[in-house]
């Protein structure tokens, strides 16, 4: 039997001192304790305050732009505009540690000639106060002249639709083909075909974009800024016509990301001021900045057309994919790759038909945003096997069951799995977790949902992605680890620690982590794609096992006996032969010391490296591994008034191995709720290229009112690509809460609505619907 | 961005109002209460009255009394000094179950009852069960002191009788008597800090099987709060079947005109006035028999 085949041998069930429990992070005590800086609180002396000016219009040309009495008004240090860059463009592809050359994907900085969507920034200001900026954005004097703009997707693939991208508004385009779906439908009992829209989401992190600039001695702008990623450094630099080694970014604790920080936001505003005034220069956006100022979640149109025999075998899954991409790639292209791949689910399909698209519009911009992509696929391909169980007439959690990829099966793209797929396991103790649906009480039905997922974590192969990580024993036995990865509230710092910890036997919270500054701590790639943890994890894993054997070494000698024979715990190393045998930590640290034994040790992690897959036919490798997991909802449904009550939400994920389970619990819990509001309450609306929600007022997060107890069932097959066997978990805690939700409200009404998000009206409507047509 | 402008701070309210005598117009002096509604329209407008009248500080102005048949709120009285009286469920149920799903718990904690009033939005929590507890607001000035019944305070969206030198000072209305009972209920589109797509209050005073008092307030159907006058005929006077419960929601319907905004259309708005009246006058009644 394959060891990875069951949940339930825990053969391969091993001993950690830290490593899976539930410990208090690093990062916590100066966080409750109000000691820790974010990037908004740094100041300097005779520091500039920035403003940036946006169009106010989503399709326009500039015909006059003026800014000389901005510039006139006292207290304006600089006002720049497309006419003072020496280069116009920044790019807008994936930063980090990756060896692939970027797409030719870049977006214009200010405003040249042509405005592309409402809120693209026209000027920046810095001048010696906040209301000064401000004012000096209203005496620039702008004039832009209506051009027609395409503001939805089945337009802009008209041929005479105005091109906002390219030469006919296609910005990215795939295809998988694995057996012949025809012989796969002719093979079916059953077709099953639906459409499943999704609308574009903000990421809403609680600490908008910010940042701090300064001009060093060396000439080197330095950013402290808000960002998951220190890499767009390069990116800046690029734009500026600097080499990459004249540009220095410095993280902070980051008050959240989403996938919303990994793009160039506020730096290279700040790095355009710096270099202009001489002067440190800091730009904080507004929450109103904030909306019009990243790129969103990518709206979807996911349409699926599923074979299947009468006892509920997939015969066929073909499936055509529509993202909006706005009028810049950004991450477009990558979003659409995991959509495609994902599009299946975690299912074993022989013949697959996959066609997908991004595509241009005058709409906001979209970028990355937690599950990127995948959580999208996962919308459609859940709800659409509730469908199929209905008009099967088969228990949902049976058909599923009946088609779950196991342990060694190819995923659809022909990729077989190494590590564990325990979808099942998850899948049946969430549903047990569940419990009894409760009886409906007059207008009130209960529903129960459930979805299931395949997440794939670390970078797509063929950006060859790595991480840098450092770890050094200072001369009194206390331990640094070094890496460039940004802590974007997940916990990542505090993990480094922990696994540091657990291979010198020092304890988590007596280890001290320096990250996220691009030029003293070693480039660890950004922390998203589900991959700090796996990446910076290894590299840290690496990077302390070489130095924990040169120290085993000298300790063997010590001891009179093997390295191997070595272990070390709560500071001090013994023989796992004889522990009565033992010396403190810091003894046997300065003998190495005196002997000049090397106490440090900077490792490099690579993820597996691979090309393209194949173009024609979607075949090959994608992602280094997967995720896999399942979550389960009830909700009570007011049929006639249409609201949503979530009464239970449970997540159960096999990932691998916990490394702090406090943590993994965070990031799952995190995820759910952002789930539950991107089903129920979450849309930012554009009519005609302008946004009508642009506050939290409109864009209505989940409250904590709205938050039932979110429960965590974490299995581990230590079977994952990570540090210890661990798999990535920050996005598939999200990925399948929305489509559970969905798959809920289904249940409880008897019907379904098709179309993100699940607004009381909808539903309403959709009850009344079904009972009038019987 | 804010918006400048000077700040006042009156020690009680005689000075406040000698403070306010010189107000001619709401954009002179504007009454402040917890800032709630006024700080953040300041600020997604950028533009302010040229002075603020903090009045939500005024101690005087705080507190619930119930005296001589009535129920007595100063104007400061907060959101949570509603939900903590221990004798607002008797006396007001309708304007506890409206407090119980206000905003969340720090907007409660510093919102006025005068500011929800005086903010004129037809979205405003409290102002449908006050129209359906039958209460007035009282309004003074130096020019000297006079009672408004809430349902005749609104002119149209966010228009009121108020003079721009006057203070809404105090809220009262009749502790409800004999067998009687109210209700509220907010559909918003989440469950905290939410907009209100409707909101429905229903007052009822029943004797001898028939309904010898009937108020249905509406909120977020029409420019400002309104009565559903028509509605509440088809039941006074009535021994409340089914029927006549059915036609009461149906014409209740009928009396609003909701517009379509981005929280919900005004079909789905009229829509739900139906279900909600229906359902609330049903629970009414229920609990009074
Ligand atoms: C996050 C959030 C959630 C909210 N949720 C809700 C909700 O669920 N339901 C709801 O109804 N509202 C809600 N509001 C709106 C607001 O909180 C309420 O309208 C609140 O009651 C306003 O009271 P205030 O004391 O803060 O008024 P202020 O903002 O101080 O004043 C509001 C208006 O009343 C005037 N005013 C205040 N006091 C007096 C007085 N004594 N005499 C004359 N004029 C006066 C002011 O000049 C101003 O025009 C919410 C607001 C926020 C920010």
């Amino acid at each position: 039997m394959n060891k990875l085949d069951s949940a339930a041998t825990g053969e391969h069930n091993v001993n950690f001192r830290q490593i899976g429990k539930a410990r208090t992070r690093t990062d916590s005590p100066g966080k409750v304790f109000g000691k820790t800086p974010y990037a908004g609180d740094y100041v300097m002396p005779d520091m500039l305050h920035a403003r940036v000016l946006r169009a106010k219009v989503p399709s326009a040309r500039m015909t006059r732009l003026d800014v000389s009495k901005a510039r006139a008004l006292p207290g304006v240090a600089a006002v720049l505009t497309f006419k003072d860059l020496k280069i116009g463009t920044v790019a807008t592809d994936i930063p980090g540690q990756t060896g692939f050359k970027r797409r030719a994907t870049d977006q214009q900085i200010l405003v040249d000639e042509l405005v592309r969507y409402q809120g693209e920034p026209i000027a920046i200001v810095a001048a010696e106060t906040v209301e000064i900026a401000q004012h000096a954005l209203s005496l620039i004097e702008v004039d832009l002249e209506p051009v027609p703009g395409v503001y939805n997707v089945f337009d802009a693939q008209k041929p005479d639709a105005p091109k906002v991208f390219g030469t006919d508004n296609l910005v990215a385009s795939y295809k998988v083909r694995k057996g012949d779906v025809e012989v796969g439908f002719a093979a079916a009992d059953v077709i099953v075909e639906n459409t499943f829209t999704t609308q574009y989401i903000e990421h809403a992190f609680l600490e908008p974009e910010v940042g701090l600039g300064w001009e060093d001695e060396q000439g080197v702008i330095n950013i402290r800024s808000s960002t998951q990623a220190v890499e767009t450094f390069r990116y800046i630099a690029d734009a500026m016509g600097l080499p990459h080694s004249k540009v220095r970014i410095r993280g902070a604790l980051v008050g959240g990301g989403f996938g919303g920080k990994c793009d160039v936001t506020v730096e290279l505003y700040i790095a355009l001021l710096t270099k202009a005034t001489g002067r440190p220069v800091r730009l904080g956006y507004s929450r109103e900045d904030s909306f019009y100022g990243h790129g969103k979640r990518h709206p979807f149109i996911i349409n699926h057309k599923t074979g299947f025999t009468r006892d509920g075998k997939i015969t066929a899954s073909k499936i055509d994919i529509t993202s909006e991409s706005g009028p810049y790639a950004f991450m477009s292209p990558y979003v659409l790759m995991y959509a495609t791949e994902a599009g299946p689910g975690p299912y074993l399909v022989d013949h697959v038909h996959i066609d997908s698209r991004s595509i241009a519009t005058n709409n906001m911009y979209t970028s990355a945003f937690r599950g990127f992509g995948a959580t999208q696929a996962c919308i459609a391909y859940e709800q659409q096997m509730d469908e199929a169980a209905k008009v099967l007439g088969i228990d949902r959690i049976e058909l599923r069951r009946r088609n779950l990829l196991k342990t060694g099966d190819a995923i659809a793209t022909g990729f077989k799995v190494q590590s564990a797929v325990w979808t099942e396991e998850c899948m049946d103790r969430a549903m047990a977790a569940l419990g009894e649906k409760p009886k409906d009480k007059g207008a009130i039905r209960y529903g129960h949902g459930l979805a299931a997922y395949q997440q794939g974590y670390g970078r797509m192969i063929w950006l060859h992605d790595t991480a840098e990580g450092w770890v050094g024993v200072e001369m009194d036995g206390t331990v640094l680890v070094r890496s460039g990865m940004t802590d974007i509230g997940a916990g990542q710092t505090s993990s480094l620690a922990q696994i540091a910890g657990e291979l010198l036997g020092i304890d988590m919270m007596d280890i001290t982590v320096y990250n996220s500054d691009s030029s003293t701590t070693p480039l660890a790639g950004t922390s998203s794609a589900s991959r700090g943890l796996y990446m910076s994890g290894n590299a840290v894993r690496l990077a302390a096992e070489a130095v924990r054997d040169r120290l085993a070494a000298r300790a063997a000698k010590h001891f009179g006996s093997t390295a191997d024979d070595v272990d070390f715990a709560n500071a001090q190393v013994f023989l796992k032969s004889d522990p009565r045998q033992t010396m403190p930590f810091k003894e046997l640290v300065a003998v190495c010391a005196s002997e000049g034994i090397h106490r440090a040790e900077l490792a490099i992690f690579r993820a597996p490296f691979g090309d393209w897959i194949d173009p024609e036919t979607g075949q090959g490798q994608v992602h280094p591994d997967y995720t896999y997991g399942a979550h389960a909802v009830q909700v009570a449904v007011d049929t006639e008034t249409g609201e949503v009550t979530i009464l239970k939400s449970i997540g159960a994920h096999d990932i691998g191995q916990a490394v702090n389970m406090a943590a993994v619990e965070g990031q799952i819990e995190g995820g759910v709720a952002q789930g539950h509001g991107y089903a129920l309450s979450e849309e930012l609306i554009y009519k005609d290229g302008y946004l009508v929600t642009p506050s939290l007022s409109e864009y209505l997060c989940p409250t904590s009112m709205d938050s039932p107890r979110i429960e965590c069932i974490v299995l581990e097959s230590r079977s994952g690509l990570g540090p210890f066997g661990a798999k990535g978990i920050g996005e598939p805690g999200h990925t399948p809460a929305a489509p559970a939700v969905a798959n809920a409200v289904a249940d409880a009404i008897g019907t379904r609505v098709f179309d993100f998000p699940l607004t009381p009206e909808k539903i309403a409507n959709a009850v009344r619907k079904a009972r009038k047509a019987g | 961005m804010y918006a400048d402008f000077d700040l006042l701070i009156p020690e009680g309210l005689n000075q406040a109002l000698g403070m306010i005598a010189k107000s001619k117009a709401d954009t002179d002096i504007a009454p402040l209460g917890g800032g709630t509604n006024l700080v953040v329209e300041m600020r997604a407008r950028g533009k302010a009255a040229a002075t603020l009248l903090s009045v939500g500080q005024i101690a005087d102005l705080r507190g619930i009394e119930i005296a001589d048949g009535r129920v007595t709120m100063g104007a400061a009285t907060t959101v949570s000094d509603i939900l903590r009286h221990p004798r607002m469920p008797d006396v007001g149920s309708a304007l506890f179950e409206s407090a119980g799903v206000f905003a969340g718990q720090m907007v409660r904690n510093t919102a006025t009852v005068a500011g929800n009033i005086c903010c004129g939005s037809p979205a405003a929590d409290l102002v449908p069960p006050l129209l359906a507890l039958g209460a007035s607001v009282t309004l003074q000035s130096q020019r000297g002191e006079r009672t408004v019944p809430l349902d005749k305070y609104f002119t149209g969206y966010k228009t009121s009788v108020r003079k721009p030198d006057e203070l809404l000072t105090a809220i009262s209305w009749p502790v409800p008597a004999g067998k009687s009972a109210s209700r509220f209920y907010k559909l918003g589109r989440r469950k905290g800090d939410a907009i209100t797509m409707v909101g429905v209050s229903v007052f009822i005073e029943m004797a001898g099987g028939v309904c010898t008092t009937v108020r249905i307030a509406l909120g977020a159907v029409g420019p400002c709060v309104m009565r559903a006058g028509k509605a509440e005929a088809v039941l006074l006077g009535k021994a409340p079947t089914a029927e006549l419960i059915e036609k009461a929601a149906s014409v209740a319907e009928g009396e609003c005109a909701p517009i379509d905004d981005i929280r919900a259309s005004g079909a789905y708005r009229k829509q739900q006035v139906q279900v909600l009246v229906r359902r609330l006058l049903n629970q009414t009644i229920e609990s009074l028999s």
